[in-house]
């Protein structure tokens, strides 16, 4: 096991094990560079994880204090992971690009009221290798020869509804989840469980790829249960450490540079709870946007009641996708679009998620049906608006000691349109195949999809971050997650994340070489 | 056709997630009491009146109850909460809760739907029904499947209604 020092201050400091923490801290670790990666979950091993959600939720999920004022439950408005292999625990797999317009969003939209919609400074040219080289890691099926994954019931319900509707872009879609054996991990076995930690190592998560992978290399330490409080600024204004809080005990570890990657909401709180002098408005925030542009994209269902069996909690949970409303297409009545891909619950989840709504007989007679029910997603583009935004509370702390942080967001008018228009459209594929019901539900879920608080771009007024994101204000200081979206797409983001962390080592590995880090 | 998204009302926490703290359901029935308390019985018409199912019995019903007041008897301010509540539904009406027929108790409960007592007791009673290894098997749901080798092999692409089943492109 390597061990660096605390005094070493040729390490890189990685803070966070999910995708972006991981597969940067490992890519460094490749190149060559000392890496400490500090997270502040627990290490799991395979035989932790069970086909049981409620006993995976409590041991994968991020349940420390937080509040939320607007539209999300003001309790738990984010749903991520607090262990090692970060939310790549709890993700489903599913891997697509952005598309090159949603990287001109601001182009291909215009001027949408009260967003900051901006075109990406990364291109889509510059960003397609990378996103190749992320698929290659990923083992993403449908990509770099990897074949697709075998369709299932609900999978096969989706598609035919959809094609009697007269989509034509459909398929099991590209997922992060292996169709065959790679990589030393087995192929899917269908085992339904996916949110809950893929027993089998099928799914690609940082706990079994990218973290043992950097282990191997000597050069990579991960430290466990050691959250993040503190970044240290040397009299050069460039960061000299961190200090996190390991049983109890303060611990200052020296670095040569750091990259945060805790999943916005954390990054967020980190940069913002480390004012000083030279930061009196937070680390990093001289533009005042840290915080600000918080994007989530909203995640609906649509459930049907369908005329014959179909079993879908026999599959992947995420297990085919309809593109097909992808597209801007601004006569639907809102710029942008959205992804439809399948979902299955479980009996309780289901109740618990259908009793928001009402109980009895509109309750049980769907239960009653549960082998009969088909499942869709529905997962659209969420505008950047500087007033959705995530902050400290002033008194309330955590058990950390830390300030609070309060999420407070709102749906833009365009997603209200957006979202009105796809409950209609996932009720319709349904209907098509003579559903017996069809119940449209599901707006109040945590998000899960987090982005856009220390966006990038070129000039330093206008967003926290480099193109390689890098802040604009600490020479020495990365944010390697989805807080660097500058606007959210239509689709799931984490191979973004990817690719941007695969991309940011390389523009590191430079960095040194040539003298500057 | 439901449309549940225009009544939606915010619950606690997220619907979509499990309970944290998730205590495994054994043999509900057992725990029943051969002779209920009025408060059991009142408790277990709650329940079937919030979760009507025609295949399960009274029994099932009662030992649900029985276990939802164990709970909250360790919770002082829940169980008064609770009691509360019953006392709303007994007192309304000419006989106790339990003994009113069915669309009687229906109308009631929407009456005080929006009560904590009742938000409680729907999450709560939520879990301790759908979470029973026999209702799953009455519902069709199959539990984990690890030890099997997962569906791949038991069914998960077995559907045989659809008109023209496509496949992956
Ligand atoms: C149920 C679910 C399904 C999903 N499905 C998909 C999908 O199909 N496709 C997709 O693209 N995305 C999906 N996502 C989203 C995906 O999981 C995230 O986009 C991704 O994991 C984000 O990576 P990250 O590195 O930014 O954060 P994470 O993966 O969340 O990792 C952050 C890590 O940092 C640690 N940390 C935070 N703060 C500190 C600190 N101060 N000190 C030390 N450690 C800290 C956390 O404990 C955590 O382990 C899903 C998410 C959920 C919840
Ligand atoms: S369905 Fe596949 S990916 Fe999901 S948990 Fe099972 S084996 Fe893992």
């Amino acid at each position: 096991m390597t061990h660096f020092s605390l005094d070493d201050s040729s390490v890189f400091v990685v803070i966070g094990s999910g995708a972006g923490g991981g597969v940067l801290g490992n890519e460094l670790a490749q190149k060559g560079h000392k890496v400490v990666c500090l997270e502040a979950g627990r290490r799991l091993e395979m035989s932790d994880i069970v086909n049981d959600e409620a006993a995976m939720f409590g041991k994968l999920t991020w349940l420390d204090r937080r509040m939320a004022t607007g539209k999300p439950d003001p309790n738990f408005p984010v749903w991520g992971c607090k262990t090692v292999g970060g939310t790549t625990m709890h993700w489903t797999g599913a891997c697509p690009r952005f598309e090159p317009h949603e990287m001109r969003a601001r182009t291909t939209y215009g001027a949408l009221p009260d967003t900051t919609l901006v075109d990406w400074p990364v291109t889509p040219e510059e960003i397609a290798p990378w996103y190749d080289k992320a698929e290659v890691r990923l083992g993403v099926t449908g990509r770099q020869g990897m074949p697709f994954l075998p369709p299932g019931n609900n999978f096969k319900v989706l598609e035919a509804g959809a094609r009697k509707c007269g989509y034509t872009d459909i398929d099991t879609h590209n997922m992060a989840i292996n169709s065959i054996e790679r990589d030393d991990r087995p192929s899917c076995h269908q085992l339904g469980f996916c949110t809950s930690g893929c027993a089998v190592g099928a799914k690609w998560s940082t706990l079994y790829t990218e973290i043992p992978k950097a282990e191997e290399t000597g050069r990579f330490e991960l430290r466990p249960e050691c959250m993040v409080t503190g970044i240290e600024l040397g009299p050069d204004g460039r960061v000299s450490g961190v200090t996190y809080l390991h049983q109890g005990k303060r611990v200052t570890q020296k670095a040569r540079a750091v990259a945060v990657a805790g999943n916005v909401v954390e990054t967020t709180r980190l940069l913002l709870n480390n004012s000083s002098d030279r930061h009196p408005q937070g680390l990093a925030n001289s533009s005042g946007l840290v915080g600000r542009n918080y994007m989530r994209h909203f995640t609906i269902q649509v459930m049907g009641v369908m005329p014959g069996k179909v079993h879908f909690h026999r599959q992947t949970h995420l297990a085919g996708v309809v593109r097909d409303e992808r597209g801007h297409r601004p006569e639907r009545g809102f710029a942008g679009g959205f992804l439809i891909s399948t979902v299955p619950f479980t009996p309780e989840i289901l109740a618990k998620n259908m009793i928001t709504g009402g109980w009895g007989r509109d309750l049980t007679e769907v239960l009653d049906k549960y082998d009969q029910l088909a499942g869709m997603l529905l997962t659209g583009e969420d505008p950047p608006q500087l007033s959705n935004r995530i902050t400290l509370h002033p008194t309330e702390r955590d058990g950390y000691g830390l300030p609070v942080p309060v999420i407070h967001y709102e749906d833009h008018p365009n997603t209200i349109a957006m979202k009105e228009y796809a409950w209609k459209a996932g009720r319709r594929i349904y209907e098509a195949l003579g559903a017996e019901n069809v119940i449209e539900m599901g707006d109040y879920i945590p998000a899960t999809h987090n982005m856009g608080t220390a966006r990038m771009g070129d000039d330093p007024r206008a967003s926290v971050c480099s193109p390689f994101g890098r802040t604009h204000d600490v020479a020495n200081l990365y944010i390697a997650d989805g807080s660097l979206f500058p606007t959210a797409g239509g689709c799931n983001p984490t191979l973004t994340i990817v690719a941007l962390a695969l991309r940011q080592a390389q523009h590191i590995d430079r960095e040194v070489a040539a003298g500057r880090l | 056709m439901l449309t549940r998204r225009t009544v939606v009302g915010k619950m606690a926490l997220a619907a979509m997630l499990p309970a944290i703290a998730a205590s495994p359901l054994s043999a509900i029935a057992a725990t029943a009491t051969p002779k209920p308390t009025p408060e059991e019985l009142a408790t277990a018409a709650l329940l079937h009146t919030a979760f009507p199912h025609a295949r399960l019995d009274a029994a099932f019903y009662s030992g649900v109850a029985g276990r939802y007041l164990a709970e909250i008897a360790k919770d002082p301010a829940a169980m008064a909460e609770h009691r509360r509540g019953l006392a709303l539904l007994d007192g309304s009406y000419i006989a106790p809760f339990a003994q009113l027929p069915e669309m009687v108790r229906r109308s009631m409960v929407a009456r005080y739907d929006q009560e904590p007592f009742f938000k409680a007791l729907i999450w709560r009673g939520a879990e301790l029904i759908y979470r029973d290894a026999a209702v799953w098997k009455m519902v069709g749901y199959e539990g984990s499947s690890v030890e099997y080798g997962g569906y791949i092999e038991r069914g998960f692409d077995d559907i045989d209604w659809l008109p023209a089943a496509g496949g992956a492109k």
